[in-house]
């Protein structure tokens, strides 16, 4: 069962629209940004089924990932 | 008019009078309201070469079209004069509920001006405005004086209020509402408290006319429903700006002992899950935001409560420091609220005193006996409390970094972190060029508010030197500020991502005057060189000069973290500046160009 990517708006401004993306269990949250041509710095929360994660957290079955970057800096 | 609550109070200080102007239908429609308004009256009615402390001063508060309506963020309150912290411009925003209140009351701007002789509050209920004696409320501390007005008149009245730091003049003092919320930055506070008014206190039950009453519910709901539907709502509800923290560490943008490196390697206790788990007990919003950012917290360890901290005092406050323990942090946030000190500008003194300390540049004898190294919780603690009533040590910190560092010498002015004499704010620029350029270019000095950019430089090449990032740089200084104008929290948009589009027909509707964003991003320029025109006007001789960075970002790299060994080269600082200046239409010095000034109908401001 894969895995559910979701961009945040900001990201999502950032990543020329790309709303959600599915992809498949077994890699960290890096790799899999890196694999997709993501540079993982622009990502500023990872929140995996509605908790915090680092970018080192590994994805598993079914994981719904949610994925933000920061524009406005508070 | 609609949108606006009609009048402008006017109240003069020196001779205890109280007095209700219309506000001027032209203004509005230039200036539409918040830092418009603030930066109009500024220019206008403050002579050139004013004493920031004297009678000829004023401070104005403003609301904006938005504030108290059913717009989500509309809790925005603008605060501006002549700053005391750097002779020039001062605008600061303030969250909380203050701004609704003014507008009910029927003000959309309250000028204090002139100097009372004595202590007072201004109280406002509706049509009845008096100037109170507040002599049994100074030297109290903020949250003891919120309290007592609230036991005293009602939850119902809304409260501004000074510290110690106000009332002793600190030039970086700030104002307190709503038990954590402030106008922060620039010296607003030492104003009032050279004003000698302790507090406002506001009321009303006014209704504020609109142009379309259908179309502003629909407006209204529309702005609402793309919040409450965006992905980012719950993470930032749960977390607030402290979702940053991490992420800056990650890229080297969190401010380290006294910015000389942008990661540190404790940070990760001062991460914005951390703080959730350990302190934060609930969440608040301002006027009307289903995104409450606001986090408040219960400190065990120093048995209180405090608002925060936000990402900001956790930057200045922890690692900027040395301090990785997030209740410590928690209860130097609670420190300089209750004193009436800005947290930012507080932060960078202490970060400057610590790296004096640490070089020998200050002994024991120096710090009133205070082992005042990196870390050093309790140390902290007792600088705040020195700052804020100016004594020992805290007496020359509390003229900021800027003038401490010129009186010490010894090289200390190399490493006193601050653009135009305010401290730089929560982000360490050695190689993020755009960013470094806001802060070299904010109309208030080294404050993030107006254009971040750290993401931009990410996603362009942090080290890039190039005309797009300083087209970016502008845009952003423009467009950003507007929502201090409109009265609103620009949050919605910069981070839940809602289209910006939405309050264009929101302001239509409840002024009856259609601004497309080309029409808002125009007075945002505007109002950008009028605050130009004012340092200029202000300062002798400003110029280029005054837009240069600390030295540290551009000699001295990080010697660990993730911009280890990284910095922005000189010459590039002076080619950003250069592209900055062109594209503004301003002079090679800095100032706007005859042309420039024509073509933004800005002649009159220069005359």
């Amino acid at each position: 069962m894969p895995a559910k990517l979701r961009f945040g708006a900001s990201l999502r401004i950032l990543l020329g629209g790309k709303d959600e993306l599915t992809v498949e269990p077994g890699r960290s949250v890096r790799a899999t940004l890196a694999s997709l041509d993501i540079k993982p710095e622009l990502v500023a929360m990872v929140s995996v089924n509605g908790e915090m994660q680092t970018k080192d957290y590994v994805i598993q079955e079914g994981d719904t990932v949610r994925l933000m970057a920061v524009v406005g800096g508070g | 008019m609609n949108g606006y609550g009609g009048k402008i109070l006017r109240v003069n200080l020196t001779d205890g009078t109280v007095t209700k102007e219309p506000t001027p239908p032209d203004v509005a429609r230039d200036f539409i309201g918040g830092r418009g308004f603030g930066i109009y009256f500024l220019l206008k009615e403050v002579p050139r070469g004013a004493d920031p402390l004297g009678p000829e001063n004023k401070l104005i508060i403003s609301s904006g079209p938005i504030s108290g309506m059913l717009i989500p963020g509309g809790g925005k309150c603008d605060w501006t004069t002549k700053a005391p912290l750097t002779g020039g411009y001062a605008s600061a925003s303030m969250g909380g509920h203050f701004t609704a209140e003014m507008r009910y009351a029927g003000l959309d701007s309250i000028i204090l001006e002139g100097l009372s002789p004595k202590p007072v509050y201004l109280f406002i209920d509706n049509d009845k405005v008096e100037l109170r004696d507040a002599s049994d409320l100074w030297g109290k501390n903020t949250f003891a004086v919120e309290k007592q007005f609230k036991e005293r008149l009602g939850e119902e009245f809304q409260v501004a209020v000074i510290g110690p730091g106000g009332e002793n003049l600190v030039p970086y003092a700030c104002i307190n509402h709503d038990y954590g919320r402030q106008a922060g930055r620039g010296g607003v506070g030492a104003v009032m408290g050279s004003k000698k008014v302790k507090a406002i206190v506001v009321h009303g039950t006014k209704s504020i006319p609109v142009a379309d009453k259908d179309s502003y519910r629909k407006a209204g709901m529309a702005i609402y429903k793309a919040c409450k539907d965006a992905e980012g709502l719950k993470d930032w509800t749960r977390y607030g700006t402290t979702i940053v923290v991490s992420w800056c560490d990650e890229v080297g943008a969190l401010p380290t002992r006294n910015f000389s490196a942008g990661s540190f390697e404790d940070g990760k206790n001062l991460y914005g899950p951390v703080m959730r788990e350990k302190i934060v007990i609930t969440d608040k919003a301002c006027f009307g935001c289903p995104c409450p950012c606001g986090k408040y917290s219960r400190n065990k360890k120093y048995n209180n409560y405090v608002e925060g901290p936000e990402y900001e005092t956790i930057g200045l406050m922890g690692s900027n420091l040395g301090i990785d323990d997030i209740e410590a942090v928690a209860q130097a946030n609670l420190l300089c609220d209750d004193l009436g000190v800005d947290t930012i500008s507080t932060g960078n003194a202490i970060g400057w005193a610590m790296e004096c300390y640490e070089k020998g540049i200050f002994t024991k004898k120096d710090t009133d006996g205070l082992d005042l190294k990196f870390g050093n919780v309790e140390a902290t603690f007792a600088v705040i409390e020195k700052i804020a009533r100016r004594e020992g040590l805290g007496a020359l910190l509390a003229e900021g970094v800027k003038h401490a560092s010129q009186k010490i010498g010894k090289g200390s002015e190399k490493f006193a972190i601050h653009v135009k004499g305010m401290e730089q704010s929560a982000y360490a620029t050695h190689n993020a060029t755009a960013m470094l350029l806001a802060y070299m270019t904010c109309d208030v000095g080294a404050h993030h508010n107006r254009s971040w950019a750290i993401t931009y430089d990410l996603q362009v090449g942090r080290d890039k030197v190039v005309p797009e990032k300083v087209a970016r740089v502008i845009w952003l200084q423009n467009f950003r500020p507007m929502f201090d104008v409109l009265g609103g929290c620009r949050l919605q948009w910069v981070e839940l991502g809602i289209d910006r589009d939405l309050y264009v027909p929101a302001l239509e509707a409840i002024t009856g005057i259609h601004r497309s964003w080309e029409d808002l991003d125009k007075v945002g320029e505007r109002i950008w060189n009028m605050t130009r025109l004012f340092w200029a006007r202000e300062n002798e001789g400003f110029g280029r000069a005054w837009d240069m960075p600390s030295p540290r970002f551009y000699e001295e790299a990080p010697k660990s973290g993730a911009t280890k060994g990284q910095i922005t080269k000189l010459e590039d600082v002076n080619k950003l500046l250069d592209m900055y200046y062109e594209q503004r239409g301003w002079t090679l010095d800095g100032l706007p160009t005859p042309e420039t000034i024509e073509s933004l109908g800005l002649k009159a401001v220069v005359a």
